[in-house]
């Protein structure tokens, strides 16, 4: 039990979730799907502020884009039709890999991101999809990309209303390593090509729990433009990730591992891809 | 505060802090079947389905399942009959120490409602999050695959 918790709210906008945060910034806390909220046993938190009751748990398609609201699920989303069409079972199949399935249908979309986690699959798979984000703060609504959301100030606690996806011809793979089937990942790979004639038009790079939060390797993402498309490109793919890996040590795996564990990793999401491709 | 919980049927009104977990309000309203293992969201013991679909309970605040319907094993048998999950665990020993099992029996329950014929794979994946000490798994598995059977009419409980 979080024994110093004495109020729980259930805010009916955004708006007012996030009044109810500034009221009392240092010990009041978000609530999403709970799995991070629970573990925390934090003596600071007093007061809860329950996201589902605003009722952002829903997946539209609205001008081209897939919106998808921030207390969806993990385990809805990777089950949506629309988002099992869309992305070719790349959600469906990266998603499988994260917690268990009891983990999945409590953790949500909006709250896998929010905390800005570095083992975060979550994270690095929109990443990988170039996804952006509605948030709520000082100045209102505002639209960015995850990667903006991860390079906010520490001290800001914006609230994710909804994810914005768009594949735009982008075939994406995700590669994840860690000691048991539902531990964090030590680390994650996600691998995003746009083809062109065969060639790589463009390409994204991300890797996470390096252990800091996911990023992209653009180094890597220029060196890939223009590649070939064939059974060597994987390997290059793995080289120039091993060169440019950037990421530390912590007590689950050192930085020469993580290293060679994500090129070996971004070798075989490059592979799928090919295949998906070829 | 006082919250709602509709557990294997029932309407349950009661009193909790606002901190506390559907885990410890669970075995206060008398259903023990929800054990306490882990605690830390990595063992499965503590499984429940929530609106049909398993949760943690000691990881899930009780108050963000106000009104919501909460199923436990003791919902499961149907008077003396055991439900043919609990049966099959039995039958294949699937069940030393037992400890894990109404955990596990309820990922198995979600599962098989939600696919009548699962695959060996499916069904790893499924209980993936069901940690068992004694078994090693392989019991389990052909339980679920026998309760299926059984519950699809092709074999006789």
């Amino acid at each position: 039990m979080l024994s110093n918790v004495n109020e729980y709210f259930r805010p009916k906008t955004v708006e007012e979730a996030y009044e109810l945060m500034q009221n009392d910034r240092d010990h009041s806390i978000f609530l999403s799907g709970g799995t991070i909220v629970a573990l925390m046993e934090s003596s600071r938190i007093e007061k809860i502020i329950d996201l589902k009751s605003l009722r952002l748990d829903t997946i539209s398609v609205t001008e081209g884009e897939i919106v998808v609201g921030a207390t969806t699920t993990i385990e809805s989303f990777r089950k949506d039709p629309v988002i099992r069409k869309e992305f070719d079972d790349f959600f469906y199949d990266a998603f499988s890999l994260v917690g268990s399935w009891q983990i999945r249908n409590m953790a949500t979309i909006g709250g896998s991101v929010a905390p800005k986690l570095g083992w975060s699959d979550v994270s690095t798979c929109l990443l990988t999809t170039g996804s952006s984000l509605m948030i709520y703060g000082v100045d209102g609504y505002q639209r960015m990309l995850v990667s903006d959301y991860f390079a906010l100030p520490t001290g800001e606690k914006p609230l994710i209303t909804h994810v914005m996806l768009k594949r735009d011809g982008w075939v994406s793979a995700f590669e994840k390593f860690s000691k048991t089937t539902f531990d964090i990942a030590t680390v994650n790979v996600g691998l995003s090509i746009i083809p062109e004639r065969n060639r790589i038009k463009g390409a994204r790079v991300v890797c996470g729990s390096r252990p800091q939060y996911p990023a992209r390797f653009e180094s890597v993402e220029a060196a890939m433009v223009d590649l070939e498309i064939n059974d060597v490109m994987p390997a290059i793919v793995r080289s120039l990730v091993y060169e440019s890996f950037s990421g530390g040590s912590n007590m689950t795996a050192s930085f020469e591992y993580r290293k060679h564990l994500a090129s070996v990793l971004a070798q075989r999401a490059a592979e799928k891809v090919k295949e998906m491709i070829t | 505060m006082k919250i709602a919980l509709t557990v294997n049927g029932k309407l349950h009104d009661i009193d909790i802090d606002p901190g506390e977990y559907l885990l410890d309000v669970l075995r206060r309203i008398g259903y023990k079947s929800v054990r306490r293992s882990c605690n830390s969201a990595s063992c499965g013991t503590c499984t429940v389905l929530l609106n049909g679909k398993p949760i943690l309970s000691c990881s899930t605040f009780a108050a963000s399942v106000d009104g919501q319907n909460i199923e436990t094993v003791e919902g499961m048998a149907d008077g003396e009959k055991l439900h043919p999950i609990q049966e099959a665990i039995l039958e294949e020993g699937g069940a030393q120490c037992g400890y894990c099992i109404p955990g596990l029996i309820m990922a198995g329950e979600a599962l098989l409602r939600e696919n009548s014929d699962p695959s060996d794979e499916e069904i790893k994946l499924a209980l993936n999050g069901n940690i068992c000490r004694c078994t090693g798994y392989e019991p389990q598995n052909r339980a679920i695959k026998k309760a299926a059977k059984v519950m699809r009419g092709e074999l006789d409980d």
